[in-house]
């Protein structure tokens, strides 16, 4: 029996399919649709997007007959549905609004497409129609392969820094996507700051986004994968970070300091949400120069390996952060020599710099800025997460905070922008700062 | 329901359009079967009478079955002609459609259509083979479906579409 699963290859809008309905009074009507869309085993939704014939048919009598081709064989198919109902916002609509913005823009009609509403169907039949096929194109990679072997490698990771940079160099090494970074939420959920990149020239370690920005900030918001198949400014990050960065203030302009990654001719997007025990941990984006690079397949196989990390990453904070004994009272090293240098902290938006140039703000910066008061004042090299989170001074916004991925942040800008100051793990929720010149902290009140 | 044009009237496809019906556009033509349920299917190519006022459509009998019942008994049929390179869409209905045997040279225009919007859509992304494929029929498969045009509406995507072509004249 065919299944809607079995001919997601005809629901990626790759080829225009066909919607033919019928009036009250049994007059047909037949129109071209820009989307039929995968929902799942039973449904599929069709892009709603202008008020016409098809739409006033259907809200009478509620079943269509929809024709389907797989772009890769030209194997046709005929959909009988029935109507069920518009979403109008939600995961399956921006789903469904992301994906028209690509092939709006494919087809040279962005502006005129603009969806209304996913229309979803419930399908009562599939039939193949009789006919000559074509070999298709390429034969696929195989996806489960490479979920297997990027599965076994994550199970290995002992560490949050490593498990993200593991996940990076599987998409590369076992599925052959070598452009992708992951993003996780700020403790107050307005944000995404990248933790780790892969593939591109700069890290853009830092880098922020809003959340609801771009295919990143939708798949956040709404919690679902996004994805697009073709070059689209719709979802462009640029502009929107600057628009909100002008509408806000000094702290906010901080946002654009740090580049996002990016291929400047990204035509293929996917952003898949990483979560664990019903929160977003961070969000999994990969990107391509190819057009139509990601597929329902790709989807499926990313959101597997997503939900593994989340699984593992959960895992690994728990771990990290139920080891409670003391920092080992090791003696500071002797005090480096040379001029020191100045590093200021701004307490109305704890941004940090060292001399003149800007590392980090908010709790990363707060966390940075308490070792270095202890190990100014308290000769303390040795620190733990654990103390970070019961510290008054850092204000981490809540105890679910992924205080491990802000460790990763710091750590990572200070190894990109700083020679004398370095994190380093020294076990389980635990590390050091090493410190090869002298400094002077200087605080400055809001 | 629209009723068909008295022959007093001009027909409602002018030169123009005739020739866009007649290009290398994709064509899909609906009837209404029992129960009021809608089906399609796919034609391969569009033959306008020299008056103008019937449209013949060719398509694969073996692809046709529930389109050429619904066709025999309720005589009602839509189609939708879609230029890939320009999206131009325009829809014709008629009440009067008959599926029968195709005419001497209407054969040879299926595959002169065929080689032509496999053209159409190359420089677009799509293999000329997908389009040999899709539409490519055996003579003995052929089927004529005859209508009279009695509405046209516009279906280019856009604020437009659905927008009568011109109006049925009472």
């Amino acid at each position: 029996m065919i299944t809607v699963d079995s001919i997601r290859d005809c629901l990626e809008g790759s080829v225009p399919a066909t919607v033919a309905t019928c009036a009250a009074d049994g007059t047909p009507n037949v129109s071209q649709v820009s989307q039929v869309h995968y929902v799942d085993g039973g449904h599929v939704a069709l892009s709603f997007q202008f008020f016409n014939k098809t739409r006033e048919n259907v809200l009478a009598n509620p079943r269509a007959a929809v024709a389907v081709i797989d772009p890769g064989t030209a194997a046709q198919y005929r959909l009988a549905l029935e109507y069920l109902r518009t979403e109008t916002e939600g995961p399956l609509f921006e789903r469904m609004k992301a994906k028209l913005a690509g092939i709006a823009s494919h087809s040279g009609m962005s502006g005129v497409f603009r969806l209304r509403g996913a229309d979803v169907y419930r399908v009562l039949a599939i039939e193949r129609l009789p006919g000559r096929e074509i070999p298709p194109p390429v034969p696929k990679k195989s996806l489960l392969a490479a979920l297997r072997a990027a599965s076994e490698r994550l199970m290995r990771c002992t560490e949050f820094g490593k498990l993200l940079d593991e996940l990076l160099a599987c998409l590369d090494e076992a599925f052959g996507i070598g452009h992708a970074m992951v993003l996780v939420p700020d403790g107050a959920g307005t944000r995404l700051y990248t933790v780790a990149s892969r593939g591109y020239a700069a890290s853009g370690v830092g880098s922020e986004i809003p959340m609801g920005c771009g295919v990143i900030g939708v798949a956040a918001r709404e919690r679902t994968p996004i994805r697009i198949s073709h070059m689209t400014s719709d979802y462009a990050y640029g502009q929107a970070i600057r628009e909100r960065a002008a509408e806000q203030g000094m702290a906010d302009r901080l946002e654009t300091m740090i580049p996002l990654p990016g291929l400047p001719d990204s035509r293929s997007q996917l952003a898949v949400p990483v979560s664990a025990d019903g929160r977003l941990l961070g969000v999994l984006y990969v990107e391509s120069a190819e057009e139509m690079r990601f597929g329902y397949d790709e989807e499926d196989a990313l959101v597997a390996l997503a939900t593994q990390t989340g699984m593992v990453a959960r895992l690994l904070q728990e771990a990290a952060e139920s080891h409670d004994e003391p920092p080992a009272a090791a003696a500071r090293a002797a005090p480096p020599g040379g001029a020191p240098v100045t590093i200021r902290h701004y307490a109305a938006d704890g941004s940090v710099f060292i001399g003149d140039d800007y590392l980090i703000k908010g709790v990363a910066g707060a966390i940075f800025c308490k070792l270095l008061r202890d190990y100014a004042g308290a000769q303390r090299t040795e620190f733990t997460n654990r103390e970070l989170r019961l510290d008054p001074t850092i204000r981490l916004p809540d105890l679910s905070d992924n205080l491990e991925a802000r460790l990763i942040l710091l750590a990572r800008r200070l190894a990109e922008r700083c020679e004398f100051l370095k994190i380093e793990k020294t076990g389980r929720g635990r590390f050091r700062l090493a410190v090869a010149r002298p400094f002077r902290l200087v605080e400055i009140p809001a | 329901m629209v009723q068909s044009l008295p022959m007093s009237q001009p027909p409602l496809i002018d030169e123009e359009l005739a020739a866009f019906l007649c290009g290398p556009v994709s064509i899909y033509v609906a009837s209404r079967a029992a129960g009021n349920l809608p089906v399609l299917v796919r034609a391969s190519g569009c033959r306008i009478a020299p008056d103008r006022r019937r449209a013949t459509l060719f398509l694969a009998r073996s692809k046709s079955e529930s389109v050429i019942g619904a066709v025999r008994a309720a005589r009602v049929v839509a189609a939708v002609f879609t230029l890939p390179s320009s999206h131009r869409s325009v829809q014709l209905k008629g009440t009067d459609a008959e599926v029968g045997a195709p005419a001497a040279g209407d054969f040879e225009m299926v595959a002169r259509y065929v080689e032509a919007f496999a053209r159409e859509i190359d420089p677009l992304g799509y293999r000329a083979e997908m389009g040999r494929a899709l539409l490519s029929l055996d003579a003995a498969d052929l089927v004529a479906l005859g209508f009279t045009p009695s509405a046209a509406f516009t279906q280019t995507p856009g604020p437009g579409a659905g927008a009568p072509l011109r109006a049925a004249a009472p």
